[in-house]
């Protein structure tokens, strides 16, 4: 890393001019070739409302002293625009705390690059979802760390969806932590874990376990029915046609639509 | 504390789902799975259009793609049939029995499906509802939702100008509804031993029907036990139609109430095969020489269907020395696969699978003509 970075950093908290703080030449003398600074300025420059322009040159100087090399931070700003919102020393204390919570380098450096947005999310937040994890679906602090870094956007999925989701697995499939974080399970909404679980169901290849975790079928791990394509998932797993899952897809939505809006309706009565 | 002794562990959808697994997974092996599926989802249900009614054909759901299955059928089937009309009239008199002719010997007789029965259905793995028809200005519905699969009996059952005709367990109502759409019959007798939903047919029939048809002349209706048929009418239809009570896999899957595998109906259950071998040969008896007979329920249930079939053949010829010939129904199923999954293989009679996209049935059925 360049030392002279920390400079135009530096400045951009104190100067009230951004516009020429953000320039061809100081992208330049972070590292970016001609092309990639003029696309960076014409990017900046769009993005719309905030002070986007006036944190940009310290975002992008964090972004570079993190390790990070142009064309992975060109592609960050084309994935998620609003980190270049947050304040440098937000920012800064953002990458800390991910640090704290166990993403060593290398690490670290992929989520940021794989899910920028985790840049975007308020310590305090983050907070409440590692709790939430470790205290209400029991994860160990260890498979918390590897599911931030497998599955970095569960820190900004809705909390209850969240819940839910464990739930359904722990409960209604019978499936343990462990063998949740092999599946990578919140890589996956909701929708498409249940549905591939009632597909299975319905075709009378997948039950709950009793009590005593007993089935008398053998039931599908979660990673051979989550980690593989849809299309392996139907024709492998459950043996299928994509036509039946198809069809099966547009009739699960239908039912839990109408369920949430038999909640609903009872709600309000 | 006494309500939760006597409450059932568990419910009676869950003791048929187990049932229907042990039994199944056996007979239908491979399909049983795909079937299985089906069965615990949404169903699809067809539009039998009723011909009195004053209003067209709702014209939104021939925009939205429905069509009448009946006319959309399979491209191949009418050449072949047309061409293969003339031998049937010989193959039939020296044909007594078609159950195993092979299919590249197979010639098929012609099918004469009443012109005016329609029935509207949402395309192949098309999940859009039909709304509940609507009374025209005369006060008669348009359309009778039901499972299209099952207008398949009364189109089988190929009913001729003038003939006399006996629906034996009508309740509550839809095979007689496409029946009276053809407008071919003479005389109509409708018959269910339950006079609870016999009122229910009578209230169906008086929102389809024009009150003309419904006279005495040409419609009976009557809440008999059908299996003492034989003993008040023998030797007189031409065409019957046996639609017995069976298990109902679908609201046996689906519906704790009114459910036939609930504990307290264990025997009920048990008795099935014999009341429906009864009621099918009390249909035989009922049928005139020559006349046709049409078997159906609504269970994938071997014997349920082709065993109560052999069993009352059997016992037709042994105890009334009645010969009858099983009529070949490729034809119909052939003519249909475009909108409906059969089974395969049947030894006897032939069956709508239910399948996800095309999410009908099941429905079996299996024709006997008397040839004494
Ligand atoms: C499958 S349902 C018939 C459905 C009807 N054909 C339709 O398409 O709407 C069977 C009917 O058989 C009637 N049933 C049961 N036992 C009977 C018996 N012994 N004689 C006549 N009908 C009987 C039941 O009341 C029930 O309505």
């Amino acid at each position: 890393l360049h030392p002279a970075q920390q400079n135009p950093n530096e400045r951009t908290h104190q100067s009230r001019e951004p516009v020429t703080e953000l320039s061809i030449h100081s992208l330049r003398d972070l590292g970016f070739t001609e092309t990639q600074a003029e696309q960076i300025c014409g990017s900046v420059s769009k993005i719309r409302g905030g002070n986007a322009t006036k944190h940009a040159m310290s975002t992008l100087t964090a972004l570079f002293i993190l390790g990070l090399n142009a064309s992975s931070v060109l592609k960050l700003l084309e994935k998620c625009p609003e980190v270049f919102h947050v304040k440098e020393s937000l920012l800064q204390q953002r990458i800390d705390n991910l640090r704290k919570l166990g993403l060593v380098e290398g690490s670290l450096q992929r989520v940021v690059a794989y899910y920028p947005q985790i840049l975007t999310v308020p310590v305090k937040r983050l907070r409440n979802v590692v709790m939430f994890l470790r205290e209400k679906c029991l994860f160990t602090g260890k498979q918390v760390t590897d599911i931030l870094r497998e599955s970095p956007a569960v820190v900004l999925e809705n909390m209850s969806q969240l819940e839910y989701k464990f739930q359904y697995v722990y409960f209604r499939m019978g499936v343990k932590q462990a063998e949740m974080l092999k599946s990578r399970l919140f890589r996956f909404t909701l929708d498409e874990v249940r549905c591939r679980h009632c597909f299975l169901e319905r075709r009378g290849m997948y039950e709950t376990p009793d009590k005593k975790g007993q089935t008398t079928i053998i039931n599908p791990k979660l990673e051979s029915i989550l980690n593989v394509s849809e299309g392996t998932f139907v024709t492998d797993v459950a043996m299928a046609s994509a036509e039946e899952y198809d069809v099966f897809k547009k009739l699960m939505e239908r039912e839990w639509r109408e369920e949430e809006q038999q909640m609903d309706s009872i709600d309000t009565d | 504390e006494k309500w939760a002794a006597t409450r059932a562990k568990y419910p009676p959808t869950t003791l048929a789902l187990r049932h229907f697994d042990s039994t199944y997974s056996t007979q239908l092996g491979k399909l049983w799975p795909s079937i299985r599926v089906a069965l615990l989802s949404e169903r699809k249900y067809g539009a039998l259009l009723n011909n009195f009614s004053f209003d067209d054909i709702p014209e939104d759901y021939e925009a939205q793609g429905c069509r009448d299955f009946i006319r959309d059928t399979d491209t191949e089937a009418q050449p072949r049939l047309q061409q293969e009309s003339e031998f049937v009239a010989e193959r039939e008199s020296d044909c007594v029995s078609v159950q195993n002719a092979d299919a590249d010997s197979l010639q098929l007789p012609p099918l004469q499906l009443s012109r005016n029965v329609k029935c509207l259905v949402f395309p192949r793995g098309d999940i859009t509802r039909f709304k509940p028809a609507k009374p025209d200005k005369s006060g008669l519905l348009s359309y009778y939702l039901m499972d299209a699969a099952s207008v398949l009996p009364c189109l089988a059952l190929n009913v001729e100008d003038g003939h006399n005709v006996l629906d034996l367990c009508a309740a509550p109502g839809g095979k007689t509804l496409a029946l009276l759409q053809t407008h071919s019959l003479g005389f109509l007798c409708v018959n269910d031993a339950s006079v609870s939903r016999t009122m229910r047919l009578k209230r169906v029939l008086r929102s389809y029907i024009p009150k003309d048809l419904l006279t005495d002349e040409k419609l009976r209706i009557t809440s008999f036990d059908g299996t003492m048929w034989g003993e008040v009418e023998t030797n007189v239809f031409n065409r019957v139609l046996v639609d017995v009570p069976c298990t109902t896999d679908r609201h046996s899957l689906l519906e704790d109430d009114n459910n036939i595998f609930n504990k307290s109906r264990v025997g009920e259950r048990r008795r099935l095969p014999q009341l429906q071998t009864e009621l099918l040969l009390a249909g035989i008896l009922a049928a005139c020489p020559g006349g046709e007979i049409l078997y159906s329920t609504c269970t994938l249930c071997r014997s349920q269907n082709h065993s109560v079939v052999e069993q009352a053949i059997q016992l037709a010829q042994e105890n009334h020395g009645i010969q009858l010939q099983v009529v070949d129904l490729r034809p119909l199923t052939h003519m249909f696969r475009k909108t409906f999954h059969f089974a395969p293989d049947l030894p006897l009679g032939e069956m709508v699978v239910p399948h996800l996209a095309a999410n009908f049935g099941p429905i079996y059925m299996c024709k006997l003509r008397r040839l004494t």
